[in-house]
């Protein structure tokens, strides 16, 4: 070879060698990549197709376990709560209390030991019998109020419906009336003034009710009251009372000639009236609660809410009292509950009895200061308050119900009478209620069924996280116009509550617990029955077995198996374990039935063996998969030491398949936890709530529960369904990061 | 054809019209050899024609393979070792083999030399035993500080020599060895040579190799074996290693053992 000239050195000659030359050579390898490049592509296709489809299922399921939620109480849990609070207050020593703000006034005034609260209104009229007593420092006015540094303020209100409006003329013209002066007139009777927004709102409440007079929004015309005829009636709040007994003198002396009838009986009593259509306008010293507003839409009434005044609350005590001047929210909390003189609340101070007086348990004004001052959950409360809060709010009837269930108490009936209970429990066993010997209920228990008697949350609508996360205020919009009474709020469906509650017909407080301790007793029977089964299989096919047509004939039929319908299967094990072996899967053959309706077999024994022989040849093929892969040096090794050919197997052969066999059994075993079909077969039960105990219990697993959600057609199943899902999926991540740490921890470096 | 050897008179294993099958191939035919006790034998022929094969029938691993089947007699101690009641654990035993690729345990050093021990009901003091066969397989200097790594932690020399103390802890009295060094680079095959040299000492070893310079300094007797037109392996030529090379009687010894074919 010369030296390098410029030509590109040739390295092959062109003698025809059967092979492409010179230029053919780059252009049939360009080919060759470009065909690579075409496969690649296809590739990265399909993944990208198969990530796309994943991500698009983990979404629907997301979109589905969470949003928002407009939710319906029967009862406020909050306002039960304060009810506690509030029958304290009525049931403290030396306490009086009225629906009449004037008689608390007049006992306050004339007991030098007395304190009190009620309407800023009337304290206002007996300034001179009465000292006012500062919160935290402040003092009612409208400038604490509104900087919302005085705790006690709130809002005054008039419900009454468009319907009323149109059909009544008195009341719609005082209405009117009301709306056009109530700012102007209302610090004379000694309350704040309302915001000018909120008085528009009201407004336009108004105006839409009288879409007749063709009024835009935002516009305001004052109707002349002179001359107008008929009668209407109000009854409410008697701390709006003196608003309303003002406003509606200004009115007649404005020319108004029928009769009104002005009641002055609490809030509740007012609205009850009102729904009741006993009034026609409602007045409240707080916002209509859920359960009212219900019980008005019932009656064809919708209220509407009419913002006319702001009330500072006035907490008092007699002008001779010179020692308070000023409370703090605990002291004020003591004052009407535990502590029984002055001196209690604070040492420097006499040690005389308090005397309290109080508005009634029918006034807004008791709600609103338990409310205000009083922190109350009802989590927090005790079993005795939660079982008394049962007992006011549900029927007798139904409370004997729960107490033939289960006792609340030890030492006491709380619905039943004695004799009535000796009676019942002096049956014979069979006909006795289940109440005279299960334990009593737990303070849980009761709280439990405080939810589902009273709270009974409802949730009417809900929205999927997209449109939680897109449109939030168009569905802030829609909640406040629709379900004015609801509330709404952001809800993840799968939390805490989700998964330890127990199974229940009302989604609101279903839960999966049931559910997931049924899959964890059924895939522990599985794994139990066909791990040592499967891979001992595996070995003896693999190790053990001669080359021989019956062992052929057995891999053949080991291999069709594994892809037989897992249906097939779940027949099997309704002829095998269900009915065959029935009196050993129902724990019979072991003097094991205690519950008589799992004596047909239909038992997580019969289920996890089930799903056993389901997934028996994937594991023996994965195995012996496992065992195949071990270099046959490595039982050469063994045996040429002299070690037989278990002892080879044992400590060589089967360390090194280890991490392999169990990488398979973690899969076969997830697409265990998933199967539906042939537990539905096998008998699993539909609706249980009880706890499964060992493996004679009824079952239900994850996938069977969520295979019921979906198919119910209230919209809240389909999301605990997909909640269900998620800790479906949060079950086998933890599943396969148990097989990693396994591998990991077992595996034998080569 | 010379197939028996008179050395001080002992033999530690012989063939006697010795034939193996693979289904219906017949891999070698007709063997009948004798192995002198303490000396180092050689196996040499060119592939394929059957040395592997004759060495697994000594210790039966053969019976790994399915399809395998010996006909004649191999004698150990005057017992035929394929007697129907003999067990091929107990052959194996006292038959101890060397693989061609080293094939160490994923375990421990320590843990490889003292499995085979343990496995065989071994009473004595493991920890010496260990050192000990380390010591003898030369290897004890090398792995002495780190005795709990994984045997892939060496090099493959070292690999090949903690297999044959791997080996020499179950005391066996053969030792096969087939192609032990066929994989090592010449240092590390040196060292085995020389490790084999040393072996001899305590045991009969048989071994396989394609390495004509190695049979020629490493062993006493040499067994050369050939294939006939059906494939079939027969021993061409036996003698002592000086004689059967300096002075080969076959003229295809001849011609093998001077790299003319094979
Ligand atoms: N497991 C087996 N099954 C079937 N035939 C086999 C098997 N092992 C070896 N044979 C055949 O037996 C004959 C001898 O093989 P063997 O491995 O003993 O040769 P060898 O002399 O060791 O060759 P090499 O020098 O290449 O290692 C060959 O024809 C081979 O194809
Ligand atoms: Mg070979």
């Amino acid at each position: 070879m010369g030296k390098l000239d410029n030509q590109p050195q040739r390295f092959f000659q062109d003698e025809d060698t059967g092979y492409p030359q010179g230029d053919a050579i780059k252009q049939q390898i360009d080919v060759r990549n470009r065909r690579g490049l075409w496969w690649r592509i296809f590739f990265m296709l399909a993944l990208l197709m198969a990530i796309a489809s994943l991500v698009a299922l983990l979404a629907t399921i997301v979109n589905d376990a969470f949003g928002y939620v407009v939710v319906i109480n029967r009862e406020d849990p909050e306002r039960l709560a304060l009810d506690v609070v509030a029958m304290q207050l009525l049931s403290a020593s030396n306490t009086l209390t009225s629906e009449d703000d004037n008689e608390l006034a007049d006992g306050v005034a004339a007991n030098p030991n007395g304190i009190g609260f009620f309407g800023n209104a009337y304290y206002q009229q007996n300034r001179d019998r009465l000292k006012l007593v500062a919160i935290d420092g402040d003092l009612p006015n409208e400038e604490t109020a509104l900087s919302g540094a005085y705790p006690l303020v709130r809002p005054l209100f008039l419900y009454t419906t468009a319907d009323i409006l149109s059909n009544n003329q008195a009341a719609n013209v005082f209405m009117n009336y009301l709306l056009t002066n109530v700012n102007a007139e209302i610090e004379q009777v000694g309350y704040l003034p309302t915001s000018q927004e909120d008085l528009t709102f009201s407004q336009r409440n108004w105006i839409r009710a009288n879409a007749n007079l063709g009024l835009q929004p935002g516009q305001w015309a004052a109707i002349n009251p002179s001359g107008i005829l008929g009668n209407f009636t109000i009854a409410g709040s008697s701390t709006v009372y003196p608003l309303t007994d003002h406003m509606l003198a200004a009115y007649q002396a404005a020319g108004y000639e029928g009769v009104y009838n002005n009641q002055s009986v609490g809030t509740t009593a007012g609205i009850a009236a009102f729904c009741d259509g006993k009034a026609d306008i409602a007045a409240a010293s707080r916002p209509i609660q859920s359960g009212e507003f219900e019980v008005c839409r019932k009656n064809g009434r919708f209220p509407q809410e009419f913002r006319v005044g702001t009330d500072a609350l006035a907490v008092v005590v007699n002008a001779q009292n010179d020692f308070v001047t000023n409370l703090t929210q605990e002291e004020l909390q003591q004052v009407f509950t535990i502590a029984q003189t002055w001196a209690d609340v604070n040492p420097a101070w006499p040690d005389e009895p308090i005397y309290r007086f109080i508005p009634g348990a029918d006034s807004g004004t008791l709600d609103f200061f338990t409310d205000a001052v009083y922190d109350a959950r009802l989590s927090d409360l005790s079993k005795e308050e939660l079982a008394r809060l049962l007992a006011t709010n549900i029927s007798v009837g139904r409370g004997r119900a729960l107490e033939r269930e289960q006792r609340f108490f030890e030492n006491a009936l709380l619905f039943e009478s004695p004799d009535l209970w000796n009676e019942v429990c002096a049956q014979p066993p069979a006909a006795r209620p289940t109440g005279c010997t299960a334990p009593v209920r737990s303070r849980d228990n009761i709280y439990d069924l405080l939810m589902t008697e009273v709270v009974k949350p409802d949730v009417v609508k809900t929205y999927t996280l997209l449109n939680s996360v897109l449109n939030r205020r168009a569905i802030q919009a829609e909640a406040a116009e629709s379900y004015p009474n609801g509330d709404l709020e952001f809800r993840a469906w799968v939390n805490r509550d989700f998964v330890t509650n127990a199974q229940s017909s009302t989604p609101e407080l279903a839960g999966v617990r049931t559910a997931i301790l049924g899959s964890l007793f059924v895939i522990a029977v599985t794994i139990i029955f066909s791990f040592p089964v499967g891979v001992g299989a595996a070995i003896y096919l693999e190790e053990y077995a001669a080359d021989n047509r019956l062992n052929r004939l057995l891999q053949t039929n080991i291999n069709n198996l594994a892809g037989v319908p897992s249906i097939i299967y779940g027949m099997l094990g309704l002829a095998i374990f269900v009915r065959a072996l029935e009196s050993f899967t129902s724990g019979a053959a072991f003097g094991e039935v205690t519950d008589p309706t799992t004596a047909n077999g239909r038992t997580i024994l019969s289920a996890g063996l089930t799903l056993g022989l389901l997934i028996l040849p994937l594991l023996i093929i994965n195995a012996q998969e496992a065992l195949r892969a071990v270099p046959n040096s490595l039982r050469q090794a063994g045996l040429a030491l002299g070690a037989t050919k278990w002892q080879t197997t044992w400590h060589h052969v089967l360390p090194v398949a280890l991490p392999g066999i169990l990488t398979g059994t973690i899969l076969a075993v997830s697409r265990a936890i998933g199967e539906t079909a042939p537990l539905v077969v096998v008998g699993a039960s539909t609706f249980i709530a009880l706890d499964p105990s060992g493996p004679f219990s009824k079952f239900t697993t994850l996938p069977i529960q969520i295979y019921q959600w979906t198919s119910r057609p209230q919209a809240e199943f389909r999301n605990i369904a997909a909640a269900a899902i998620l800790v479906l999926l949060v079950m086998l991540l933890a599943l396969n990061a148990t097989a990693v740490f396994l591998r990991n921890r077992y595996s034998v470096r080569m | 054809m010379t197939n028996t050897v008179h050395s001080n008179g002992h033999i530690a294993i012989q063939a006697n019209n010795m034939h193996v099958y693979y289904g219906n191939f017949r891999a070698v035919k007709d063997i009948t050899l004798q192995f002198p006790s303490h000396q180092i034998s050689a196996l040499i022929g060119p592939s394929g024609c059957g040395k592997s094969t004759v060495l697994r029938s000594f210790n039966r691993m053969n019976d790994l393979v399915a399809t395998a089947r010996v006909e004649g007699e191999v004698l150990y101690h005057n017992h035929n070792i394929y007697d129907a009641g003999v067990d091929p654990v107990e052959v194996r035993r006292h038959i101890g083999m060397v693989f061609q690729k080293p094939n160490p345990f994923p375990k421990s050093i320590y843990e490889n030399v003292a499995w085979g021990a343990r496995v065989n009901g071994f009473k004595g003091n493991m920890d010496d035993l260990v050192e000990s066969a380390l010591r003898q397989a030369a290897l004890w200097d090398e792995v002495k500080d780190k005795l709990d790594q994984s045997g892939y932690s060496l090099s493959g020399g070292q690999q090949q020599r903690l297999c044959i103390a791997r080996t020499i802890a179950v005391k066996p009295e053969i030792i096969l060895m087939d192609e032990p060094t066929s994989a090592l680079d010449p240092v590390a095959t040196l060292k085995i040579e020389e490790l084999i040299q040393e072996l001899k000492k305590s045991y009969t070893i048989i071994i396989v190799t394609h390495n004509m310079q190695q049979a020629a300094r490493a062993s006493d007797y040499t067994a050369f074996f050939n294939m006939d037109e059906d494939r079939a392996g027969y021993l061409e030529e036996y003698n002592e290693t000086n004689e059967l090379f300096t002075n080969p009687k076959n003229e295809l010894t001849e011609q093998y053992i001077t790299g003319r074919f094979g």
